[in-house]
């Protein structure tokens, strides 16, 4: 129950973080009134925006609201098409959980048994080749990959389509799928073939075969499993990382996510929409994070005896 | 390590410290690649064939090697050699200002944290944590929107934004050093705080902190080479990697060249930075490991 509450508290400090840094950044940028008119306002327009966003209200005043309709999860309308920016917002969110899950599901599908079998025999020549080219991707910038990525698999070869998102044609979803699982495959492979590897030096492990038990049972149903788990403790940084790349991703292919809202909304300087989004970025992350930290606090026994 | 501090003479002491990285293939092979990328930086001036901004339309899309352009030319005559090494120019000083500022504000909160407990340096932590959690790059995108773009907007971006992994490297190597006897006797023997933090505390953490510094550097160039690329880092026109890459995307049936140049620069600068951190990190820990005996 104290985990729960930990959770709680840091729940609270994220939202007056975030919260607060929103506010006071708008406000550090400019008089908010002259970007939210436009450009070539006038000052009779400036005085109206004032009035109508409150700004013509003291500093404090203006937090209190702002905290109160933060409370609501009520951030405003958008500037730019008078939209609720928290319905813009969900409206958006699916499209990149459904992105994000997808790339989820591609890494671990591919870092699950390329990670045992390089964590394996980590010295062997083939093997030592392979985690030289998963090192090199897993520094690589993940947008220049998926621009590499296009280049080959839609313009030199014509597979797929290069860009553009169509809710009903699988074949767009596999180019930002697979982009966007560069940005967590090859770092998932290398932190399960490090566990496979240190796995494989463990008491249980030469207990298992001094037992006799064959070197596929001892890789798979004793050192595996215990890399997994520390692979699976990374979730919540990966899946920043995927909402990080998510943002690059969706705006190289044009898909309707979260990403891409931000990006336009940033440009248009829609700041409801901003504040709304990067409030529930903020939300996401925390969800993932915390379930993640309580999960393995009664997946992995070791971590339950010394909490 | 031992001879090295026995017998500090400036010449020995820098020659062995060579022979000792030059053991461990990742300093080696990626140290010498980033100083070979550090020195075209310093005197890109020289090595430019071209102004990396001058365009000629007579003269677009000009292969390898054709007219004098090493690397040929882009969809504006402008030669792609120069522009590239312009582009690594920009990155560098880029990456390492904000690096600079990552590394004394990361530095002073965690030295500030492992020395004492504290409700306020608790809170400290807490924010750093969050701030750590959030997605780099949508925080990024947010705040360089607002800070403007441009070179001092970019870096300082960058520099307020992502210095967290400076706190906890910091914090977790300098709440071990504390309770290090020689630390303990220091303090007993009425030594003040600040000599303590100075004299014994952050000598420790060299090692360490270097290591980072090199692979946060990776990450601060990827960082500031995707939010170029997005058309909110960089202003158009200036000759940077992503913005070189996004020029490109109109091109890549008729001119891929002009994609692969910028991302094999790119990749090629990030794994030299990675190998470099990687192979400082492995030296850090050996260093340490002697240390310890």
């Amino acid at each position: 129950m104290s985990d729960v509450f930990a959770q709680v508290r840091k729940l609270v400090v994220l939202v007056l973080v975030v919260g607060y840094a929103l506010f006071f950044l708008l406000r550090a940028a400019g008089d908010p009134a002259y970007v939210i008119a436009g450009m070539n306002a006038t000052p009779e327009q400036i005085t109206a925006v004032r009035e109508q966003y409150g700004l013509d209200q003291p500093l404090w005043r203006q937090f209190v609201v702002y905290l109160g309709g933060l409370a609501q999860l009520d951030f405003g309308v958008s500037i730019t098409t008078g939209d609720p920016a928290m319905a813009l917002v969900l409206d958006r969110l699916p499209h990149t959980l459904q992105l994000a899950l997808m790339a989820m599901v591609l890494s671990v599908a591919v870092a699950i048994p390329l990670g045992a079998w390089l964590g394996a025999r980590p010295n062997a020549p083939l093997r030592r080749a392979v985690s030289g080219v998963v090192f090199v991707l897993q520094g690589s910038p993940g947008f220049v990959l998926a621009l590499l990525m296009i280049q080959l698999f839609a313009v030199e070869l014509l597979w797929l389509p290069s860009v553009g998102y169509d809710a009903g044609d699988w074949r767009t979803w596999v180019l930002p799928t697979m982009s966007l699982a560069m940005f967590s495959a090859p770092s998932l492979t290398r932190v399960i073939a490090a566990n496979v590897v240190e796995a494989m030096h463990e008491d249980y492990v030469r207990t298992a075969r001094a037992f006799g038990a064959s070197f596929s049972v001892i890789l798979w149903r004793h050192a595996l499993p215990n890399a997994l788990l520390g692979g699976a403790a990374l979730a919540g940084v990966q899946f920043a990382g995927l909402l990080s790349g998510s943002a690059v991703i969706e705006s190289i292919y044009g898909w309707p996510g979260l990403g891409s809202l931000l990006l336009e909304s940033v440009s248009t300087f829609d700041f409801p929409v901003v504040q709304a989004e990067v409030f529930v970025i903020a939300l996401l992350v925390f969800a993932v994070n915390a379930s993640t930290d309580l999960l393995f606090k009664r997946l992995d026994p070791r971590l339950r005896e010394r909490s | 390590m031992k001879s090295a501090i026995l017998h500090p003479g400036g010449g020995q002491r820098a020659l062995e410290a060579l022979r000792q990285g030059a053991r461990i293939p990742e300093l080696a092979i990626g140290g010498s690649v980033f100083v070979v990328l550090l020195l075209l930086a310093v005197f890109g001036d020289l090595v430019q064939t071209h102004d990396p901004v001058k365009s000629d339309l007579t003269r677009r899309f000009l292969g390898i090697g054709e007219g004098g352009h090493w690397l040929g030319t882009d969809h504006m005559g402008r030669d792609v050699w120069s522009r590239v090494v312009a582009g690594l120019q920009w990155s560098m000083a880029c990456a390492f200002a904000a690096n600079i500022i990552n590394l004394l504000i990361g530095t002073a909160l965690g030295l500030a944290a492992a020395e004492r407990e504290g409700t306020l340096r608790n809170f400290a932590r807490q924010v750093t944590d969050a701030l750590q959690a959030f997605p780099s790059l949508i925080a990024a995108i947010v705040v360089v929107v607002l800070v403007g773009q441009g070179f001092v907007p970019l870096v300082l971006t960058l520099g307020l934004l992502s210095w967290p992994i400076f706190m906890r490297v910091t914090h977790a190597e300098a709440s071990s050093l504390y309770t290090r006897d020689y630390v303990k006797a220091a303090n007993i023997a009425g030594v003040g705080r600040v000599r303590i933090m100075l004299g014994h505390i952050v000598p420790g953490l060299r090692a360490s902190l270097v290591s980072v510094f090199a692979l946060h550097f990776a990450a601060l160039l990827i960082a500031e080479s995707a939010l170029s690329f997005l058309g909110i880092g960089a202003p158009l026109g200036v000759p940077t990697w992503g913005n070189m890459l996004a020029e490109s995307r109109q091109y890549v049936l008729i001119e891929p060249r002009l994609l692969l140049v910028p991302a094999s620069a790119i990749i090629l600068t990030v794994i030299a930075a990675n190998l470099f951190g990687d192979g400082l990190g492995i030296h850090a820990r050996r260093g340490r490991r002697a240390g310890d005996r």
